[in-house]
């Protein structure tokens, strides 16, 4: 490629031969990238690109060619929000799905990652006790859990020693999406313990020695020294807890089947998306839909860096 | 188990020799106590609806909502398993090894090319790194449910769907096996390949022979993840895989629960099916599985 003789004569400095090398470096570098950024490229960005794209156009799949709609898909979508549709009930569920669902779980995460973060015997144990919930499938749990909410299943059975009557809790459109909150929290909580264990490990042993020299109690190192360190890994466990709860869709789909539930109660966007693309084989509606969860979605991340992610200073 | 009994006794017998000098104090404070019993509560609220749905498996179904419920079965039956192995309707066994092809194809490539990437991005320097690395990082915070219709689309224009490419290609390197990969690779020292390189021996030549063999850890735990997520993953096979004896094993039970929703006997075996390979490939591979979960922070910081 390069003039070999101009090369030899300046080879103390040799810039020539040091572009060589990047150049080489460069091309074994891509070739190591190369079986990723071509699954990336071609189910990630060239997906998304397709999606926006689509979802300007009437797309009745498998039927006719796509047909230029302009805004109409969106035109669809806004009268939907304004005249109290389906969409909208399904973005409310969804919002205050995600609002119990991140708040319980990253409360929970967090508790249950101070408590073994501790001197106790057996931490290997309760670990993977904790983390068992996490590691089976959302299909399998929805059945168990189906089971066990049954009106004759064992969770009415222990309540009753209570005194509280037998309920059937998924029929019943006050409980039925509470429920399913409840066995969501259940699953994600575990990862986001290991997501805190992590950082806790990385904050300096010496912090809490000075606190304690100085008279703190536990609970206040707690609350002023560990919570204010985390900010950024809660940053990312609250981050992560939004966007796996507000794509809410196998719990809901296994037991309440494809259609909304009693009353609507447990309809989800994802839902509402996955029925207009397969059932009513309306792509282009179903990606703008998928668009306007992603701006909702998008913005409340955006919101949560912007007040929990603060730069931390050790 | 042996062992750790073993191992507690002989902190017992230490503890009593460290007592004889010592006055003796409680076995344990008040604080300590609580902390114990929260632990073992919680231990047991993760435990209890897998080993009571475990047991309720082998229950006739006329037990299996009984009222009050009984933790252990009563004439313990395998009918449940029988009849599900046996259905003609819902072919079972072909649902196991689709999951299993699923999750053991795509779990190696992870281990492979995410090995591959995660080396470009931890130990080399190439123009674009940093951009392609964000890309990376920013791809995780898609919501993957969102871009399912246009994956579908691309998927049915390649000629994918109802293959078992259509299941494994997509998966073949994730953003997060990447991920993964990069952080564990950057921690290795600078001069495992200095020396290679030295020597003449090219980057391919480097990976394969000195640094691929050092990466136990990191590959455990990407095969880990991706095996786990593949095995559970359900809206992409139900997109993909169209025909009944295509279905992987999490799809083939969902309509397996359409038809026998009222046999909860029959449904919590087929859960069981579902769960049970998983925990033995979980508690083989455990302690190298937390270990990476905790070295890389589960999500590229």
């Amino acid at each position: 490629m390069q003039p070999a003789l101009p090369l030899k004569r300046v080879s103390r400095l040799r810039p020539k031969k040091l572009s060589r090398l990047r150049m080489r470096e460069t091309v074994a570098a891509f070739g190591f990238l190369a079986p990723y950024l071509i699954v990336l490229t071609v189910f990630t960005l060239i997906a998304t690109i397709t999606a926006f794209y689509l979802s300007f156009f009437y797309v009745n799949f498998g039927f006719t060619e796509p047909i230029w709609y302009g805004l109409k898909n969106y035109q669809i979508i806004w009268y939907d929000l304004t005249h109290n549709g389906q969409f909208l009930n399904s973005l409310i569920n969804i919002v205050k799905y995600t609002v119990g669902v991140v708040t319980l779980q990253t409360v929970l995460s967090l508790a249950l990652a101070l408590l073994l973060n501790t001197k106790v015997r057996g931490r290997g144990f309760f670990r993977t006790a904790f983390y068992l919930p996490a590691l089976t499938s959302s299909v399998a749990i929805s059945l168990i859990f189906l089971w066990l909410y049954n009106t004759h299943g064992a969770l009415n059975y222990v309540l009753g020693l209570v005194g509280v009557p037998a309920h059937a809790w998924l029929n019943d459109p006050n409980t039925a999406l509470p429920a399913i909150m409840l066995l969501n929290i259940w699953t994600t909580a575990p990862t986001f313990m290991l997501v805190y264990l992590a950082a806790l490990q990385d904050i300096p042993e010496t912090l809490f020695e000075a606190a304690r020299i100085d008279g703190a109690t536990t609970w206040d190192t707690i609350r002023h020294i560990t919570v204010p360190l985390l900010r950024p890994t809660t940053f990312v466990v609250v981050a992560l807890g939004t966007i796996g709860a507000s794509q809410l869709f196998d719990q809901v789909y296994v037991m309440q089947g494809p259609d909304c539930g009693p009353l609507g109660s447990t309809c989800t966007p994802a839902l509402i998306i996955y029925n207009t693309a397969f059932k009513s084989s309306l792509m282009g509606l179903a990606c703008a839909q998928a668009f306007v969860l992603f701006v909702v979605i998008f913005t409340l991340t955006v919101l949560q860096k912007r007040y929990i992610d603060v730069d931390i200073q050790y | 188990m042996a062992s750790t009994t073993r191992a507690s006794s002989v902190d017992a017998s230490l503890e009593e020799l460290k007592g004889a000098k010592k006055p003796t104090r409680p076995v344990l404070t008040p604080t300590e106590a609580l902390l114990y019993a929260i632990l073992v509560f919680y231990a047991v609220f993760s435990l209890l609806p897998f080993i009571f749905a475990f047991l309720s498996s082998f229950k006739p179904e006329a037990q299996v909502l009984a009222q009050p419920p009984s933790l252990l079965p009563q004439n313990p039956t395998l009918q449940h398993f029988q009849e599900i192995f046996q259905s003609r309707e819902f072919p079972f066994p072909n649902y196991i090894m689709n999951s299993l092809l699923y999750a053991a194809v795509s779990a190696g490539l992870n281990v492979v090319l995410g090995a591959m990437a995660g080396y470009a991005f931890g130990r080399m320097e190439f123009p674009g790194k940093s951009i392609l690395f964000a890309l990376t990082l920013a791809v995780l915070m898609i919501p993957s449910n969102l871009i399912m219709i246009p994956k579908f689309l691309v998927a049915n224009s390649l000629g994918l769907v109802n293959t078992l490419g259509a299941l494994i290609i997509p998966a073949a390197v994730t953003p997060v096996s990447v991920v993964l990969m990069t952080q564990f690779l950057k921690t290795l020292p600078r001069e495992l390949e200095e020396s290679a390189m030295i020597d003449g021996a090219g980057r391919f030549r480097t990976f394969w022979q000195i640094i691929f063999p050092l990466i136990r850890p990191a590959m455990i735990t990407v095969a880990i993840f991706q095996f786990q997520g593949a095995w559970n993953d359900f809206i992409w096979p139900l997109l993909v895989m169209q025909d009944a004896d295509k279905y992987t094993l999490t799809v083939g039970l969902t309509f397996f629960k359409g038809v026998h929703y009222t046999q909860f006997g029959l449904l919590l075996a087929g859960a069981m099916i579902n769960v049970a390979p998983l925990v033995v490939v979980f508690f083989i591979f455990q302690r190298h599985f937390m270990k990476g979960v905790s070295t890389s922070g589960l999500a590229g910081r």
